[in-house]
């Protein structure tokens, strides 16, 4: 009697596991933004996360652990460089993951790859509505939404305060003087290099991965004078309109004064800046709660403080390079019990797009976030960016390609001497190659 | 005699100083990034230099053990370049002998193809030879991280080139008392050539264990991932700048295994490739 007993509750523990076991419903999660268990493998706790990684595992863990419908999110990490490359061939190979992160710069070229979201997202709950104009410019293509945005990210200019102040570049309130125009930065930039003997812009441009901070500059450049490389038409760049030299010009006018850094990589010009090698470092938005940390620290060279504020407009129009990361659905990479529970999850993902802008250091995607946002130390600075900021359209394939190839040749103007025109004859002939086959 | 000695010591002395001068050029990245592995990253955002001064950290190792898949990375990397390297060299010994001994129609064809082989980069077959593994299912599998690797042109050649310069003498005898080709192969020919498989089988290994790019896009289940393509998925997307010292820990981590191996096999490699080169 007794062993039937424990052979029946043997029995009925096995079915009980067995049932919950088949009551989740597990969704696959392909990001970037790397892995960070040791700081974070069991946390929680998302308004304590910090930097992009702490905040996406503290979102799936909590998720994972709240979620009334039994979903277990799977997150399937693989290193930003190499991504895109990962999910082509995942694409490929038919091992399709149910949600996957990607860049607003490369939706045009996966739309025939990507679920279109306008239906899909309001059967999530979530409202379109809400976008700010550049997330929603940054997932329509040709009308139709392909993706939730989740941020804006851009470029701006980071200001250590004690060199400003040295050099006599403040206005009454100690905070630094913004150029207007280009002949009114190089006066800056001159007087700079005579009161402190330092360089005025701090930039990357040695290492492979720093190619992206010259051409955010250029486009942020460009975009002020409301121009374009594609003045006529996808099929043929144009890097030899006005606006363009203008745009390489100004670097060139950067590096023959010695206003700019040369040949230094990208942890070169992080710890430069905070060590006090130059005046205005040229990058995201992302680093500006690293900065308020330094300049918190006393005997820093960023202790007489720090400041940030959007890319200066030196020519008509405000504007500034803008990119977003964003959640797509991959054709062929829910079931319909795993679409259901992937809605759920962007869904929640959506509900916590602020905690993603504090911790991770970008622009909400949401307008309704805005005003809570600029709260934020700095960020009424740069809280406006969605509203003026711009990214090449969709319809030009291979934007990372074009993005490096711009940078190369800011790297030649400012390490080797090369001339704007010599430089827009290289990106005319290079862009070539990158548009064959579009 | 003394000014011989006096002369051959003077040339031991300046050999040596050239070879220590050498192995500090060598050994000085080495000793940086070790140093590196031990700093905290905010420490390392401000600057790189004085490796040598505090404050030090064990944290960059510490995250990396806390990776809950590290060690399953770890021994898929061990399956896989272990797989690699057995039937590498098994394929390798078996058409390089016949290439070197056997006489069969079209033998220079081939292997004048498999020189061709040569040539060809990896970059221009990875997408055909991606399609072939996702037609029939086999991508985040071993077969599919160990396969395409072994028909490797270098080991084939390496190998005939080896066989040739053994004295057809010493298999002759064998022969005229009715040893079979695979008897002669396996009990006089392969043991000649165990420094030549030495060699083939470290640089597989070695070549096995580092590879990036083919794991990425075959293994795309975190399971699978080797050990390389599981390092630098922990990355975060801006590890160059605030991340240096986790990165390096990375580089120590993934060159350990083979350090231990080496440190264990160190006799036996430096003979192999010492009589590598001798024959």
């Amino acid at each position: 009697m007794l062993r039937r007993t424990l052979a029946g509750a043997v029995l009925g523990a096995l079915l009980a596991t067995q049932a919950m076991a088949q009551a989740k419903t597990e969704i696959t999660f392909a990001r970037f933004f790397g892995a960070c268990e040791g700081d974070y493998g069991t946390s929680q706790d998302v308004a304590k996360a910090r930097g992009e990684c702490g905040v996406m595992t503290s979102l799936v863990n909590l998720f994972n652990a709240t979620n009334k419908d039994n979903i277990v999110v799977k997150p399937q990490i693989i290193e930003w460089g190499p991504y895109y490359q990962q999910l082509n061939a995942r694409i490929a190979a038919k091992d399709i993951p149910a949600i996957a992160v990607m860049h607003a710069a490369q939706l045009g070229d996966y739309t025939r790859y990507v679920e279109e979201l306008d239906g899909v997202l309001k059967e999530a709950g979530i409202d379109a509505g809400d976008f700010t104009p550049n997330a929603r410019t940054a997932v329509t293509v040709g009308g139709k939404i392909y993706a939730m945005p989740w941020d804006t990210h851009s470029w701006l200019w980071h200001f250590n305060i004690g060199l400003f102040k040295q050099a006599g570049l403040v206005d009454a309130q100690g905070q630094p003087l913004v150029p207007k125009s280009v002949e009114e930065m190089l006066a800056h930039a001159k007087q700079m290099k005579e009161k402190t003997g330092k360089p005025y812009i701090i930039m990357a441009t040695a290492g492979a991965g720093d190619f992206a901070n010259g051409a955010r500059g250029y486009y942020s450049w460009l975009y002020d004078q409301g121009g374009s490389i594609f003045p006529d038409g996808y099929e043929k760049a144009n890097f030899h309109t006005p606006a363009s030299l203008a745009s390489f010009g100004v670097f060139e006018a950067l590096a023959k004064g010695g206003y700019i850094t040369k040949g230094l990589d990208g942890s070169g010009v992080l710890g430069g800046f905070m060590n006090g090698i130059g005046a205005v470092y040229m990058t995201g938005t992302w680093r500006i709660d690293d900065f308020l940390a330094a300049s918190a620290k006393p005997g820093g060279a960023l202790s007489e403080g720090y400041t940030t504020r959007a890319f200066p407009n030196l020519f008509k129009t405000q504007s500034v390079w803008t990119d977003n990361h964003s959640w797509v659905l991959p054709k062929g990479g829910t079931t319909p019990a795993t679409r259901k529970a992937a809605l759920t999850f962007l869904k929640f993902l959506w509900d916590h797009n602020f905690d993603w802008a504090r911790g991770g250091g970008h622009l909400p995607a949401r307008q309704s976030l805005m005003a809570d946002y600029a709260k934020l130390p700095l960020r009424q600075f740069v809280v406006d960016i969605p509203s003026f900021g711009k990214a090449l359209p969709h319809e030009v394939r291979r934007q990372f390609g074009f993005q490096n190839m711009i940078g190369e040749e800011i790297a030649n103007i400012v390490n080797s001497g090369k001339t704007a025109a010599q430089a827009a004859d290289a990106a005319q002939e290079r862009s070539v190659a990158l548009l064959r086959g579009r | 005699m003394a000014t011989y000695r006096r002369g051959r010591g003077l040339g031991d002395r300046l050999l040596l100083l050239a070879v220590v001068a050498l192995a500090i050029v060598w050994i000085a990245p080495i000793v940086w990034v070790i140093g590196l592995s031990f700093k905290p990253n905010d420490v390392l955002m401000r600057s790189t230099g004085g490796i040598h001064l505090p404050p030090f950290t064990l944290k960059n190792y510490v995250d990396i053990i806390a990776s809950s898949q590290v060690f399953a990375w770890m021994l898929n990397s061990f399956i896989v370049a272990i797989g690699q390297t057995v039937l590498t060299l098994v394929i390798a010994s078996l058409a390089g002998y016949g290439f070197a001994r056997t006489n069969f129609p079209g033998r220079n064809v081939l292997f004048v193809l498999v020189l061709a082989a040569l040539a060809v980069p990896e970059q221009a077959i990875i997408v055909p030879l991606h399609t072939m593994f996702a037609a029939v299912d086999l991508h985040n599998t071993y077969a599919a991280l160990i396969a395409p690797r072994l028909a490797f042109p270098f080991g084939v050649l390496l190998m005939t080139q080896y066989f040739r310069a053994i004295p057809a003498e010493i298999e002759e005898a064998a022969l005229l008392d009715r040893a079979s080709r695979l008897k002669v192969f396996w009990r006089i020919v392969l043991p000649l050539s165990i420094p030549a498989q030495a060699t083939l089988g470290i640089y597989t290994f070695l070549h096995a264990w580092n590879e990036y790019f083919w794991p990425l896009v075959s293994a795309t289940k975190p399971a699978m991932y080797t050990l390389t393509v599981g390092l630098a998925s922990m990355q975060t997307n801006f590890a160059q700048t605030e991340g240096i010292g986790f990165l390096m820990a990375q580089a120590v981590f993934a060159g350990l295994p083979v350090l231990i191996l080496y440190l264990f096999f160190q006799r036996h490699i430096v003979s192999a490739v010492a009589g590598g080169g001798n024959k």
